[in-house]
């Protein structure tokens, strides 16, 4: 039987830590995805995500269910980041590309999928990474959880605290800057329109 | 910024509330046939369409799965899972099994509450014991115990030990259950080394596939450079012929015209 996210949170309420791993695991990707898109640094997320789901735990007994569960650990998460990034005091930043590795690449291609095409398909994702740590945070923001984790426009504006209108401006401008610098990019220029 | 030449109202949050779907239905309609007119609109559109088709191709690193955080202290003992009843009954089947192994005798008449174990009763079997011989050798013969009742205890207890672990041996199920657990464990332990012993092979076969389509890749574009490197020389070599046998033709006229002379 598969449990509402409401139902885990009542039943760990109630003292059963199965049901918390179990919330762990159906929402540390997205969470953790949210993070690393957030603050570019792949330690760092792997420590907002951790930190996030600690948070939750303790605080579990004053959810109050007013908020759905995985709004209410985004905004935890979103939280976090913003205090990491305040605290590095610096833009986020993507790591640095490594040198690429042959046998890393074997091991992570998909078995119908080349080698030629596997490295175009990791030089594309550095792309659309660099050019988002453009961004300036709230239009990143905005982008991530509206793209990455299909939220509605009200529930970007209920989450990061704003009015629906700014959520589209940033979006609408976010999108702008990615689209100039997508097209600067000899890999991504002949796609782009 | 292109809104400068499109007065279309709310331009920009209408164009990315048309791009995720969140337009009302009278919206989406106008704005669609804005777009038939509008060719600003419709390229940007498009070319904001593009852009978040390129921003699916970003994927963060895989995360290997998170320890709980909850604190493993704060799951219950297995133990609190058994009903209060089952741990009374393991309770008393583990005092009568202490009890038979001990041989308790419990009495209660006129001297009073008596328990004893039965290694304590007394022992009256008949010893073998030595004695001298006429030629100083030593004979065998029945003795009482009287003299040394503590070897008839010993006796009488060596001799009851072995009869109750004859009979615990050939009836008791418990070594047997030990001995399937421990054959079980080794099962369980033979097959994880099987399945690791098996994983290791299919990664080391992975391996020498990549490793072998990396080095036919190379073989490939190594012949393909050689050919291109053989067609340039051979047009080095047919342009350096023409221009020799051009050199040939003039110097021949060259040597024609001076014989004329």
């Amino acid at each position: 039987m598969t449990w509402t996210d409401e139902e885990l949170v009542a039943k760990s309420i109630r003292g059963d830590a199965d049901s918390f791993n179990e919330l762990v695991l159906r929402w540390e990707r997205p969470i953790y995805a949210l993070a690393y898109r957030t603050i570019g640094r792949e330690e760092d997320a792997r420590d907002v995500c951790q930190e996030t789901f600690l948070r939750a735990f303790r605080a579990l007994p004053g959810f109050r269910g007013q908020a759905k569960f995985s709004s209410w650990l985004y905004r935890i998460a979103l939280n976090l980041c913003r205090d990491w990034i305040r605290r590095e005091r610096r833009t986020p930043v993507v790591q640095p590309p490594e040198d690429v590795d042959l046998l890393e690449l074997a091991a992570a291609s998909e078995p119908s999928e080349s080698i030629e095409d596997l490295v175009a398909r990791q030089d594309l994702s550095r792309v659309v990474e660099r050019a988002m740590a453009l961004l300036p945070e709230e239009q990143r923001t905005a982008i991530v959880l509206k793209e990455y984790h299909g939220l509605t426009f009200q529930e970007i504006a209920d989450l990061v605290g704003c009015p629906l209108s700014t959520v589209k401006t940033r979006l609408y401008q976010g999108l702008t800057v990615l689209r100039r610098e997508l097209a600067k990019n000899p890999k991504t220029k002949g796609t782009m329109l | 910024m292109t809104d400068m030449l499109c007065g279309y109202a709310n331009r920009d949050e209408t164009i990315v509330a048309f791009l995720y779907d969140e337009l009302e239905p009278g919206e989406r309609r106008d704005f669609n046939a804005h777009l038939l007119t509008c060719t600003i609109c419709r390229d940007e559109v498009a070319g904001l369409r593009t852009v978040r088709t390129q921003l699916a191709r970003w994927e963060p690193p895989a995360l290997t799965s998170l320890q709980s955080p909850v604190p493993e202290t704060s799951r219950p003992a297995w133990w609190h899972e058994v009903p209060a009843w089952a741990q009374v009954a393991a309770a008393l089947l583990v005092m009568g099994v202490s009890a038979g192994i001990a041989n308790l005798d419990v009495r209660y008449d006129q001297n009073g509450l008596a328990i004893t174990t039965g290694w304590s009763k007394p022992a009256t079997p008949k010893l073998v014991t030595a004695r001298p011989s006429e030629g100083g050798t030593t004979l065998v013969t029945d003795q009482s115990a009287a003299g040394t009742p503590w070897r008839a205890d010993l006796a009488a207890l060596e001799r009851q030990l072995r009869t109750e672990l004859r009979a615990s041996q050939a009836s008791a199920p418990v070594p047997q259950a030990v001995h399937a657990v421990s054959s079980s464990d080794a099962e369980t332990l033979r097959r994880v080394r099987g399945l690791v012993e098996e994983s290791e092979k299919r990664q080391q076969r992975e391996l020498a596939l990549r490793i072998a389509e990396v080095v036919r890749d190379v073989d490939t574009q190594r012949r393909a450079d050689l050919r291109n490197i053989d067609h340039t020389l051979g047009l080095v070599r047919n342009d350096l012929g023409v221009e020799v046998m051009k050199q040939r033709q003039s110097l021949n006229l060259l040597y024609r015209a001076s014989q004329r002379q």
